[in-house]
Order: structure tokens, then sequence, then C-alpha cells
């Protein structure tokens, strides 16, 4: 009986993990805590325990969540999920984008010329970023900034 | 190695009847060579494995290896105490008279509150892209600053992408705290308990645990599977399970709480 509803699973997702930060959640802190003869010996345990929460709610997410946003490809949104979104990104190629295009690029140039000569906010950008994504490990991504080219 | 310096390590406490064969092969904590082993004692039995002092607990290992064994248990058969990771005791002997003789009452009643349950968690993640594109439509700003942002080079509009980014996040909350309710509406019904954590990554709606009683547990099952069917492309639905009843085993110990 238990095997059948198992198998019934198409939709969920029944693999057992062997993910570090799983088991971290699963058990760490967790379990009946016995007398004082018990000797608990827990190096390490702190430094996984933080690894594994640090990731949220710092501007190195909202940095990762605006990346990911502007990364996002409306066009190729799939059908079932081609809503307002799709119809949106529509609107922009036809017109919107052309109206807007001579004031981003004045922005652009301005904001450029700005940071000319200001070299180090840069690299500190790319730091951070750098120590975000060895944080965040579970899902490494590729970059495309000249900084981290400059790293390997 | 003298015998001072072994010791042994607890994982947990089962029924005595329990067979040695569900542990046996499996690595234990510490030491991947030692034997898991059922040690009994007045109708209870601790699982135990040995382990020298000459170095801490707490590898990914080791993390693994305890899990591992209160999970192969729970899987087979309910109920399955979890003790807290890193408990180690001085020797088998201390184990018998010692931990089982002594905590033989509330061992007794909280196998007793958990027998025939077992815990299920479930860990729902956002689709990133998906949720993107609902906060995309139901936010203009966000989509003003994100036009704003394309024309800009990488190392420009830090504050825009700051902005956007703290803008994304909040409304992820908001659907985390709607989304979160729906996953109890759906489940709780299906069983005896629950206890809900944050997820530890921004992308997470939630991490919940669940009670479940065996004959409820196709039903169970069942209502998870909808969810996920419901929220296919959107949300990424995990269940683990049946483990051991780790975000249970402390109340079912509690004495002030009056078995139902």
């Amino acid at each position: 009986m238990v095997t059948v509803a198992s198998q019934q699973s198409q939709y969920l997702d029944r693999a057992s993990s062997s993910a570090l930060v799983d088991v971290v959640d699963l058990i760490l802190d967790k379990g009946l805590v016995i007398d004082v003869y018990v000797r608990v010996s827990l190096v390490g345990i702190e430094i996984l325990t933080i690894d594994a929460r640090i990731v949220v709610a710092s501007v190195d997410t909202y940095l990762r969540f605006a990346e990911a946003t502007n990364r996002l490809d409306l066009a190729r949104s799939g059908t079932e999920t081609k809503g307002l979104p799709g119809l949106m990104d529509e609107m922009q190629e036809s017109g919107g984008r052309k109206k807007t295009k001579g004031a981003l690029e004045g922005v652009k140039d301005t904001v450029s010329d700005l940071l000319q000569g200001d070299e180090s906010d840069e690299d500190e950008a790319g730091e951070r970023e750098e120590t975000r994504r060895r944080e965040s490990g579970d899902r490494p991504r590729h970059r495309r900034s000249s900084s981290r080219e400059r790293e390997r | 190695m003298t015998e001072d310096e072994r010791a042994c390590y607890v994982y947990g406490v089962v029924p005595e009847e329990r067979s040695d064969d569900a542990v046996r092969d499996l690595g234990a904590v510490g030491d991947p060579d030692a034997t898991v082993t059922l040690v009994r004692h007045g109708g209870q039995a601790a699982v135990v494995s040995e382990v020298t002092l000459d170095k801490p607990l707490g590898t990914p290992e080791d993390l693994r290896a305890h899990a591992r064994v209160l999970d192969s248990l729970a899987a087979k058969a309910s109920p399955v105490l979890p003790f807290r990771f890193g408990t180690v005791v001085r020797g088998i002997t201390a184990v018998t008279d010692e931990l089982l003789a002594e905590g033989h009452d509330d061992f007794e009643r909280a196998l007793d509150r958990l027998r025939g349950r077992s815990q299920f968690t479930l860990r729902a993640r956002y689709v990133q892209d998906a949720v993107l594109r609902e906060v995309l439509t139901e936010q203009p700003e966000a989509v003003r600053l994100r036009e704003e942002l394309q024309g800009l080079p990488e190392e420009a509009g830090y504050d825009q992408r700051i902005q956007l980014g703290q803008l994304v996040m909040d409304a992820i909350a908001a659907k985390r705290a709607v989304d979160a309710l729906e996953v109890d509406r759906r489940l709780g019904p299906c069983a005896l308990g629950s206890v809900s954590t944050e997820p530890s990554s921004a992308e997470g709606l939630v991490n919940a645990s669940f009670l479940v009683e065996d004959e409820r547990r196709t039903a169970f099952e069942q209502a998870a599977e909808e969810l996920a069917k419901h929220w296919s492309g959107r949300v990424r639905i995990r269940l683990l399970g049946p483990l051991a009843p780790y975000d249970f085993v402390a109340d079912a110990m509690s004495p002030a709480k009056e078995g139902d």
C-alpha cells in the first residue's frame, strides 16, 4: 500500500537527501537531550549552521535577486505561463523600448562617467559577489564580469 | 587503544523487539568501520556504536550517519526516539545500567505516544524564474527598476539593484506568508501535529514537519502530491519520510503532555 503511494508521486520529489544542508536542517538541535554523564562534542557544527542560514536577508541577497530579475528573459516564458509578463514584453518591444532608449543611454553614459576612476568600488562589489557565491554554494552561477575572469 | 578511550555513541531508543539487521550494515558516526548495534534492557533497546574519544565528532559524514541510522529504523517501523547528535556515554554498561534503567519510564511514555507515528518533512521552494515572473506581473515598480537597470552597465545602478532586490524579496516574503498557510491548510488535517521553520534560503517557501499516523499516511502523501501538482512549475516540493520524529520526540517525552 505504502509502496504504491510512493510510486504515484509524479509532482512530488520523494528522493531522500544526503545534502549536508538538508541533514543539518533535519537533525541539528533536534532530538532528546539526556543527562550529565553524556559527553557532547560538537566541533564544527556551529559553523555549518551559520553557513546554511546566512544567505537570507542581506545586501548580497538583494543583489542576487536583482541580478536574477534582470536576467529573466520574459520573452521565453513557457506557453503555459505566458500571460501578462509575455504581453508586457511584447509591448516593450513594439513601442516602449524605442521611446525610452535614448533617455536610458543618456543615463548610462552619465553614470559611467561618474564611475570612471573609481575602480575600488567595482572591485568591492566583485568581492561581495564572490563571498556570496561561496556562502550559498548550493547554486553556483556563472558571472560574466571581468573581475571574475581576472581571478582565474 | 585503551578501554578508557572508547565510548558508546547513542543514536536513540527503540523497542527491544527491533532487529539489529536494520542498522548493522550502516556506517557509524565517528568510525565508518564500527558496527551499529542494539543494546537491550527492560523492554527497550538503545541504538549504539563504538567511538574513540581521540577526535571530535561533527564532520558532515558524522551528521549523515546519525540521520541515516535513525531514518533507516523509522522507515521500517515506528516508534524511534532520536537522540540529539553528539550523544556519547562511557560504555555499554552505562547504556544499560544508567541510560536505559534510569530513563525507562520516560522512554516508555514517549515510545507509547509515538507508536504507529512517523515524521514527514516537507521542503517547499519557489522555482526562481516562475516566482520572479509573478512579482514582475504584480509589481509595476519592479518592472520600472528592471527597465532602468537594463540600460546601465553592470558596475552602475548599485542603488537601483539594491532597491529592486529588496522589493522582490519583500514581495516573495508576502507570498511566503500566504503560501505557508496553504501548506498547513492542505496537510494539517492529515497529521497529528506540525512544526514549521523559516526556510534557510531566500527562495525557500517553508520547511514543515508533520507527525503522521500510519493509517493516515496514504492520505497525507496524496494531499502532498496534490499540492505539488497544484503548484507545479511554481513551487518545488520535496517530501522526506517516514523519518525519525526529530521535531516531536521532545514533546512526547514531556511528562506534562497527556497522551491522546
